[in-house]
């Protein structure tokens, strides 16, 4: 039981990390990037390369950030100038792309069998167990130091800048910030926080296959993000948390239902997913928390 | 050049089948503005009701029918339940509503059907040769039915009034209103001619290969970069776009492999958006 609540807690961070990286961009600058499971997907394949091929660690996360803003930067490139819808478009079929080269390029990521054996830091030298724990410390402290940092950032002047294009770029242009630059940015910070997540799961599970990087992953941190609030890291966070209680949950009621197999039980909470994510677009689009917005200062007449 | 003309021949088949729900992408985009991503899973319904219908009435064409009626039905209450309390909000929030709705139909049709695939019971059909070129008789039945859906929908658009309104909407909603077009009427025959067309897109996909429910999710990427290479919006390019790029994807399985087929959709995807965003035909879409 403890070791379920540890495995549970520690999903969840690396949900609200993705939570984070999609409210930074979505929330942020009004770009919708449904490809998350894509970039969750580099993150982790990039460090399991990397640290397979013998490199510490921390260069594998490094390797990670540094390969899902790349790919991230790429994506966008072309899509910048148009609406918004193509970004959305184009990044849903970059998810399904990056999940077809990692189930057939072999030599790089074993295919459909997955990789095994990542390095899990120390887990050896501890016992599981307490890796179990360390794990979830580590993972958490990841979250509240990112939560802060992108808290920070929404207060920054980049920040009000990127507030500045979500709500009318045109103008955000014409008072002359470099709108172009602005959105690369943070579309290259959002895909590296994501690369994170997929590189602290992979490091966790030890085991990855294109199976964990299912589209569904981005409608669950969609749901956690609309739910907790559009552009509030706060509610980012708790709307991830929040998600992953509803998935467990809905997990132990689907299994206590009389004449229903896994699968289908499986497809339940899917569409129990797809209700909910429906259900507060119509009663509650500003989520639990809605967005603060802090009134300009005044100046002076 | 016989294996290069079948492979031209085959892709015109999956190319009009791209094109349909191509064409069901680009209507609801001109009418209703927004990129549905439940489109794929619209087929998927219809393959389903085809293959309920087949079985109930033992006639392929009956079941069709009843398939196209269930994509119709399914389009028009996605529509008035979902849909239309969003349309005051930005295209985005339909988009992921859309998405929403995506994921619903095909968690129904996983908790009603399974995850097995399932075939339409059709009569094996020799093919015949026609100067050494291999032609699957049942792939010009699928390429008939194609094109027969796509001229009753062409019919429809140009040559009745309804069609004629709906041209209005999709051409300047403001003006179609002042000039005292009726919004409701155009958009439920939108959503019912959308959800029709994306159904026989899924059925024909169904006969020709497998039925599964994520068969029509896979079919999302090609359906959408039909409708942006054709010019978005644009009914006659989306169906011109999707034989392309369903000739392209079969011109290309002998050096890249049948698995990267889609692949070739993101690409034609990329490609059209960085070097003519507007498409074949259609009007450039800019920021606002």
């Amino acid at each position: 039981m403890l070791s379920y609540l540890l495995f549970t807690l520690t999903i969840g961070g690396i949900y609200a990390l993705l939570a984070l990286s999609l409210n930074l961009i979505w929330g942020g600058v009004g770009m919708v990037n449904l490809g998350l499971a894509g970039f969750f997907a580099v993150g982790a394949y990039a460090t399991a390369i990397v640290t397979g091929a013998g490199a510490p660690v921390i260069v594998g996360l490094g390797s990670a950030l540094l390969a899902s803003a790349i790919v991230g930067l790429l994506v966008t490139y072309g899509t910048l100038r148009l609406r918004g819808d193509y970004l959305a478009i184009v990044t849903l079929g970059l998810a399904e792309v990056i999940r077809l080269i990692a189930l057939n390029e072999r030599w790089l990521t074993n295919g459909a069998d997955g990789m095994s054996g990542i390095v899990a830091p120390l887990r050896s030298t501890v016992g599981s167990q307490a890796f179990n724990l360390g794990y979830l410390v580590f993972v958490s402290a990841v979250v509240i130091l990112m939560w802060l940092l992108l808290r920070r950032l929404d207060h920054s002047p980049f920040g009000r800048a990127m507030k500045a294009v979500r709500e009318d770029q045109e103008l955000a242009g014409f008072a002359g910030k470099p709108v172009l630059r602005l959105k690369l940015q943070a579309f290259a910070l959002s895909a590296a926080v994501a690369g994170l997540a997929g590189a602290l799961y992979g490091h966790f599970q030890s085991y990855i296959s294109p199976d964990h990087f299912q589209p569904l992953i981005t409608i669950y941190i969609f749901l956690a993000v609309s739910a907790g609030g559009v552009g509030r890291p706060a509610g980012a966070v708790i709307g991830a948390y929040a998600v992953v209680a509803f998935l467990e949950g809905t997990r132990f009621v689907a299994e206590l239902l009389p004449g229903v197999d896994p699968l289908q039980a499986a497809a339940l909470r899917e569409m129990l997913v797809g209700a909910a994510l429906l259900l507060i677009l119509h009663l509650r689009p500003q989520g639990l928390l809605p967005e603060r917005i802090q009134p300009a200062r005044k100046t002076r007449p | 050049m016989t294996s290069f003309v079948e492979l031209l021949l085959s892709g015109i088949t999956s190319g009009l089948i791209i094109g349909l729900a191509g064409l069901s992408v680009t209507l609801v985009f001109g009418i209703a503005r927004f990129s549905n991503a439940a489109t794929g899973d619209t087929m998927t319904l219809g393959a389903y009701g085809a293959l309920m219908g087949t079985s109930l009435t033992g006639s392929l064409l009956a079941g069709g029918l009843i398939g196209l009626a269930a994509g119709a039905l399914s389009a028009i209450l996605a529509y008035v339940l979902v849909f239309r309390p969003l349309q005051n909000r930005s295209p985005i929030s339909s988009l992921l509503a859309s998405i929403g709705v995506a994921f619903f139909i095909r968690a129904v049709l996983g908790v009603v059907f399974g995850h097995d695939q399932m075939v339409f019971q059709m009569d094996l059909v020799r093919p015949f040769r026609l100067h050494g070129v291999r032609i699957q008789p049942n792939d010009l039945k699928f390429a008939g039915v194609a094109i027969l859906t796509l001229a009753l929908v062409f019919v429809v658009l140009h040559l009745t009034p309804i069609g004629r309104r709906m041209r209005a909407v999709a051409d300047n909603p403001l003006l179609a209103r002042v000039s005292g077009i009726a919004p409701r009427p155009v958009m439920f025959t939108l959503w019912a001619i959308a959800g029709a067309v994306a159904a026989v897109a899924g059925i024909l996909l169904g006969m020709k290969t497998v039925v599964s429910p994520e068969s029509g999710w896979d079919m999302l990427l090609p359906a959408f970069a039909a409708a942006v290479l054709g010019g978005i919006g644009h009914p006659v390019g989306a169906v011109l776009a999707g034989v392309i790029i369903g000739v392209a994807q079969e011109l290309a399985t002998p050096f890249v492999g049948f698995t990267y087929k889609i692949a070739i959709s993101f690409l034609v995807l990329l490609l059209v958006l960085l070097v003519r965003p507007r498409g074949l035909f259609g009007k450039i879409e800019g920021v606002r």
